[in-house]
């Protein structure tokens, strides 16, 4: 998966051709790394419609500010630069797979 | 303790957990429980439906049965939460409450469900801008701002503590305390500003938190509610192991016919593997995983003496 940080987020993120799932995350999450095997799964059906990727809140804190992040695991859609939707904790596959095909 | 390795350690004293202690026993294993007996969903209950037992009998007087009993096999209970589970160097290494640490071959998780929210107006609306239900993860995005703790147990205490490493004040929303002493001790040391005459009645925010409305009007301005009731549970201690979880609701662990998780050596029995909500299911299932987790730790105490 993917990788972005606060120095390439815009690049590979918000300026993709493609709408972009990205999974903000940090090392000493519990529910981070139960939801972390559900996006690899959504990315193996949906990955050549959508970009994936995970941002690592401890290495980058510019990103999750700027989008008022005050919870992790949060995923964020971004659809043509902007913020399309986002859910927040370790929820069930179905609801991500939802998110993901109103995007589509 | 006769032995520094347990061969199974136990996390729940409810009736999965005594049931899994009490068949692990009768394999000769090292067993320890740990938990407090009056957090099962049984003690406050009457059971009516359970085999063999024809009258209606008070589940607090099931648990001290279960107790007594698996003691006698030779389980040893220690009547704390566990705050922290790790695998290291294959060994489950768990830590209490009060800061105890014990070492395990194989673990099972019988903690049960518990109730994780407050269920109040603003906290559904505000999950994730202000609204947490995890210290851990989330403690690091309120530096230096002001928050609030709900809870009355292990887990908001200990996370009140935590919190004070990140905010600039800490306040814990409690009703009566329900934690061991040391841990209480370490509370009254420490700069956790304690209001344990008030409850929440609403979180106020329009996008963001920006206070709690206590009972009898009284308001506490903060920009962040951390909801940690009762004790930790399955997503905090075995999320952090890689455990995984049912595919449907994202809630209970995910057991196979043996009560085995995908992680070797880590089995888990009773309401945290679903529905239904039974004492049959929860000692049918306690049974399963004591059986095979004493097995699972024989077989490793083996390899380890070859």
């Amino acid at each position: 998966m993917l990788e972005v940080d606060d120095s390439n987020f815009e690049a590979k993120i918000l300026k993709a051709d493609k709408p972009a799932l990205v999974d903000f995350w940090a090392p000493w999450c519990g529910p981070c790394k139960a939801i972390g095997p559900v996006v690899k799964e959504l990315e193996e059906t949906y990955g050549d419609k959508m970009v994936f990727a995970k941002c690592n809140v401890d290495q980058s804190p510019n990103t999750p500010t700027k989008y008022s992040i005050r919870a992790i695991p949060t995923l964020i859609l971004f659809k043509n630069g902007e913020v399309f939707d986002q859910v927040v904790g370790a929820v069930p596959k179905a609801h991500i797979e939802q998110l993901v095909k109103k995007a589509l | 303790m006769p032995e520094d390795i347990l061969d199974v350690a136990i996390i729940g004293c409810g009736p999965a957990g005594l049931q899994a202690a009490i068949h692990a026993c009768g394999k000769k294993a090292q067993v320890a429980v740990f938990g407090r007996p009056e957090k099962s969903s049984l003690y406050k209950a009457h059971v009516a439906n359970f085999c063999c037992y024809e009258k209606v009998v008070p589940g607090q007087a099931l648990l001290d049965a279960g107790r007594i009993q698996a003691e006698s096999l030779g389980a040893d209970f220690v009547t704390e939460d566990i705050v922290e589970t790790k695998f290291d160097n294959e060994r489950f290494v768990l830590s209490t409450e009060a800061g105890k640490i014990f070492t395990s071959r194989s673990l099972i998780m019988a903690m049960g469900a518990a109730r994780k929210k407050l269920r109040v107006k603003g906290e559904k609306e505000l999950v994730g801008r202000g609204v947490s239900y995890c210290v851990d993860c989330d403690a690091t995005f309120f530096r230096g701002m002001d928050v609030a703790v709900v809870g009355n147990e292990s887990a908001a205490v200990s996370g009140a503590l935590t919190l004070l490493g990140f905010a600039k004040k800490v306040f814990l929303v409690c009703r009566e305390l329900n934690i061991s002493k040391r841990l209480r001790e370490q509370l009254n040391r420490s700069d956790v500003q304690v209001i344990s005459d008030r409850w929440v009645k609403e979180i106020i925010g329009s996008d963001k938190v920006e206070g709690l409305l206590l009972t009898e009007n009284q308001s506490l301005d903060v920009q962040g509610v951390f909801v940690e009731l009762g004790a930790k549970g399955a997503m905090e201690l075995a999320a952090n192991l890689g455990v995984m979880f049912d595919a449907e609701t994202f809630s209970f662990i995910e057991t196979n016919k043996k009560q085995e998780t995908n992680l070797p050596g880590l089995y888990a029995a009773g309401d945290i593997t679903g529905q239904p909500w039974q004492m049959a299911k929860a000692v049918g299932e306690g049974c399963v995983a004591g059986i095979n987790a004493a097995e699972y730790a024989k077989k490793l105490s083996e390899l380890e003496d070859k």
